[in-house]
């Protein structure tokens, strides 16, 4: 009798070992999970075998130096993890939902892991972050976008260097290490202090921005799609000087190109249509700290012609007084008064029936709609933008009160799993997603009535999915193919227009790792300072454009802008021999 | 005399030694419900100061107050390091500056609205139409500034707006009442006059109600008409807590909220807009630069004592009541 329970713990022993720790138990979507099984058992396989199953030998069920038998903590842990908070109407509570549930089931089962979600504000993050980091009660995992935020909490002594809690336990998080990739996980790697406050996330769909021409306004006037910024004006002085055969009683309301306060971004196509295509690495890096491009060297020119446009009257006039999340914008364009924006490649379609399109559709006919076009020639003749890059999304950071690091980095194993992802993008077929017949794609949609807290708050759960920002399926051809059907209540053939158009001419800015930019935790509102330039340059006189401008120029380079530049150039130039990347 | 008398046999006057203890004995449900207010300015007002020393100190997160190292640049020691930084810095005294014009405006425009409202509303001689006006004009005080600042702009946007919309339409100039820093203060002052005259003029009506009407009788029999009797018994009559209030307003200079001015900017007029506590909001909560925004908000703490201070003293060598 003996005999045989010793052979059986040995025997289940060896067969757990074998597989990777995150895999010992059987995942929602078992035809995907397969692949990610072999990709991983072999790195871990070998590591447990020497270290997991010797003492689970002699000392059957005895816990390793982790506290876990066979990848499972032996006791239950708790973790908790941040999560944004959108708010959406009509959607679910943000910490307790299905999905939630799903994820707080999965850890239990996979790590003998408590799950417990902090949410915060989506649009006050940083501010949440801040305070709950200051009075200690931060979650174990937490992310952000902005890095240099991160930076400051680390020279405070708040976070927690993950150098070389990654170096012991590597073989915790093998499908992390698959899907991210060394240089990822790496990148903010410090080069000379060796520490690493963060772990980049990815982006799986890297198409940026794009502008959009209302469709059935061209039909109207008999003019054709824009591809030159001459045609964009010819055409918007059309809409401006036909506003009563376009909107009849509405006349007056007529916007023929709208833009927010947040110029740098919602003129981006044109901003970055005026800078010089071949710029090297390093100086797109040295001015990259503003991601509104507001010190190129061709934006100047750029907000000068926006400034014509706004004094011809072809602007939305009081788009610098709304602030924050302030909708009256997206309510004139979705009511059908504005002629051309520039916003997300995706923008017109995000939200089902509430997206741009499906509103235009549903009042003025299907002919109603947005589509992307290419208008804003650079200065070789092509449509020179910039993409996002794959390295680089969201930021993954402990706090230095996360007192149960292993456990943290299961969440991110478990988060970096191709069938996870996958569940929490798509969910069930039927509820969630649909597979077109004729080419095999996967249809998202929305849920029913009976579904609803399987309701996305964040499109395709992008706020749960920590560590991937975009449509991943279990092969990169299925996604691709199925990108265009990821958007419900839409013409696919728009979406699929809007990223070839997006995709055209695009760059991928470069990811360089150079460390730490101490002049980036300054605590400065440059943001604001630039901001501020762009809307005042706008709706300047043109004879005083050029003043406005400069100053605001200068008041940014002096409150540490110039500071940044510096400290980036000579930080490139210490760790790379040319001016671009090898 | 009578009076005295007999309230002199109702409480008798009990000897100085033990008078607090039977105070305390015979009125203890009284001071039973000041333990409560008492509590809250401990934990909420008292306790807090001992981080006051955070503005002489290097902020760390999860690291006890008094293990924080003192303020220092590159090692050396300079407890002051924090207010030089503040004092260098041009968007703070941009900051500053505009805390002070905004505030004084505010005093200049708003002090005054409350009180010639409650005189105004004091002469009204229809009852009901003087209550309906009272709660009128009470009713935006409980308006959050949020909901202040989008009526703002939904009335006063350059084109969209509705008055602009309106003057267009009339063929008039519109009034960049938004968008121009000198008419974004107007309309920043006005529709903080807007929100509080109403509930501001409360405390003067009761005042006005405490003026013995034998006065006014008296001044009517003199052949004294309206506007001087406002005169000489209604104004003299509330003077004292007119004094008050403006030595409590002016305490005020240098502070002021955080959601009027957050709520009504734009990045049009920010040279105007920027207050001290925005700044802090910027600077200390979005980018958790704790020490310089605590040394930031002693300096306003100590300057708003010495105005209060100041015009407590005033007050008094002119005669006045003080607020102590």
């Amino acid at each position: 009798m003996k005999k045989k329970i010793l052979s059986v713990v040995l025997a289940s022993a060896m067969i757990f070992s074998l597989a990777a720790c995150g895999n010992s138990t059987p995942a929602p979507a078992p035809e995907t999970q397969a692949p990610a099984q072999t990709e991983t058992a072999t790195p871990a396989a070998s590591s447990s075998t020497d270290t997991a199953a010797e003492p689970a030998a002699a000392e059957p069920a005895g816990p390793d130096a982790r506290g876990m038998i066979d990848g499972k903590f032996a006791e239950t842990r708790h973790i908790s993890v941040e999560l944004y908070d959108r708010n959406v109407d009509g959607g679910t509570e943000a910490g307790n939902n299905a999905w939630t549930q799903w994820i707080q089931q999965q850890m239990l089962d996979r790590y003998n892991v408590e799950v417990e979600f902090v949410t915060v504000s989506r649009w006050a993050e940083s501010d949440d972050i801040n305070n709950l980091l200051a009075s200690q009660t931060a979650p174990d995992i937490c992310y952000t976008y902005n890095y240099g935020a991160i930076q400051t909490y680390a020279n405070m002594g708040g976070v927690i260097d993950l150098a070389p809690l990654l170096a012991e336990n590597k073989d915790l998080v093998p499908s992390m290490f698959d899907w991210l990739g060394d240089e990822l996980i790496y990148q903010d790697l410090d080069p000379s202090a060796g520490t690493l406050w963060a772990i980049e996330g990815k982006r799986n769909e890297i198409c940026r921005i794009n502008t959009f021409v209302r469709k059935d306004w061209l039909d109207t006037l008999g003019l054709k799609e824009p591809t030159n910024k001459a045609e964009f004006e010819e055409m918007l002085i059309a809409f401006r000087d036909n506003a009563d055969t376009l909107l009849g009683a509405d006349a007056s309301k007529m916007v023929p190109y709208s833009i927010s306060y947040d110029v740098g971004w919602r003129a981006a196509t044109l901003i970055e249509s005026f800078m010089d295509p071949d710029i090297s690495d390093k100086e797109y890096y040295v001015n990259g700290y503003d991601d509104r491009k507001f010190t190129e060297n061709g934006t100047k020119e750029a907000v000068r012609l926006l400034n014509k446009w706004y004094n011809m009257g072809l602007i939305w006039k009081d788009f610098a007084v709304h602030t924050g999340d302030d909708t009256s914008e997206d309510d004139m364009i979705k009511a059908g008064f504005v002629g051309a924006f520039t916003h997300n490649y995706d923008y017109p379609f995000r939200n089902g029936k509430d997206s741009i399109n499906a509103t235009l559709a549903a009042q003025y006919g299907d002919n109603a709609k947005f589509v992307a076009v290419n208008c804003f020639e650079d200065k070789n003749g092509g449509y020179n933008k910039y993409s996002y890059s794959n390295s680089g999304d969201r930021k993954v950071f402990f706090p230095a009160t996360n007192d149960e690091p292993i456990a943290s980095l299961c969440y991110l194993e478990f988060m970096s799993q191709a069938s996870t992802v996958e569940y929490l993008q798509i969910g069930d077929e039927g509820v969630l997603h649909t597979i077109d017949p004729a080419t095999g794609a996967v249809v998202l949609q929305a849920p029913d009535e009976a579904h609803h807290d399987w309701y996305q708050n964040s499109g395709k759960n992008i706020d749960m999915t920590i560590n991937c920002n975009g449509l991943r399926l279990s092969t990169p051809e299925l996604t691709t193919l199925s990108l265009a059907f990821s958007y419900s209540d839409v013409d696919p053939a728009d979406v699929q227009h809007a990223i070839e158009v997006a995709t055209l001419d695009a760059q991928v800015p470069p990811t360089p790792s150079v460390g730490d930019i101490a002049a980036e935790t300054e605590g400065t509102d440059l943001a604001g300072k630039r901001d501020q330039t762009y809307d005042k340059a706008v709706i300047a006189s043109e004879a005083d454009f050029d003043s406005v401008w400069d100053a605001g120029m200068a008041e940014y380079l002096a409150a540490g802008g110039q500071a940044i530049m510096d400290e980036r150039a000579a930080a490139w130039d210490a760790t790379y021999s040319s001016d671009m990347l090898p | 005399m009578a009076k005295q008398a007999a309230e002199k046999q109702k409480n008798p006057p009990v000897p100085r030694r033990k008078l607090d203890k039977n105070y305390i004995k015979r009125y203890w449900q009284l001071y039973a419900l000041l333990l409560l207010p008492i509590a809250y300015l401990l934990i909420f007002k008292y306790l807090p100061m001992r981080y006051i020393i955070l503005a002489f100190k290097e902020y760390k997160l999860n690291t006890p107050l008094s293990k924080m190292p003192w303020a220092n640049v590159k090692g050396q020691t300079d407890v002051f390091k924090y207010f030089k930084t503040a004092f260098g810095n041009a968007d703070f005294r941009r900051a500053l500056w505009n805390t002070v014009k905004l505030n004084l405006l505010d005093l200049v425009a708003g002090f005054p609205a409350p009180i010639i409202f409650a005189l105004i509303l004091n002469e009204l001689p229809f009852k009901k139409f003087k209550k309906t006006v009272q709660t009128i004009a009470y009713m935006p005080h409980f308006l959050s500034w949020v909901i202040i600042a989008n009526l703002c702009t939904q009335l006063f946007a350059p084109t969209d707006g509705r008055i602009n919309s309106l003057l267009t339409k009339m063929g008039a100039e519109t009034i960049p009442f938004l968008d121009d820093p000198a008419h974004w203060v107007g309309t920043y002052v006005g529709a903080g006059v807007w929100q509080n005259f109403g509930w501001g003029s409360i405390i003067y009506l009761a005042a006005i109600a405490g003026i013995n009407t034998e006065l006014y009788e008296a001044a009517s029999v003199d052949g004294a008409g309206r506007f001087k009797k406002m005169w000489h018994i209604t104004l003299p009559g509330i003077k004292p807590t007119i004094v008050v209030l403006l030595i409590m307003n002016l305490g005020y200079i240098m502070g002021g909220g955080f959601e009027r001015p957050f709520a009504m900017k734009n990045n049009l007029v920010m040279n105007v807009a920027e207050v001290i506590s925005t700044f802090v909001y910027k600077v200390g909560i979005q980018q958790l630069k704790i020490s310089l925004t605590t040394a930031v908000g002693l300096f306003q703490s100590v300057v708003g004592l010495f105005f209060l201070l100041t015009a407590n003293t005033i007050s008094r060598k002119l005669g006045e009541r003080g607020i102590w």
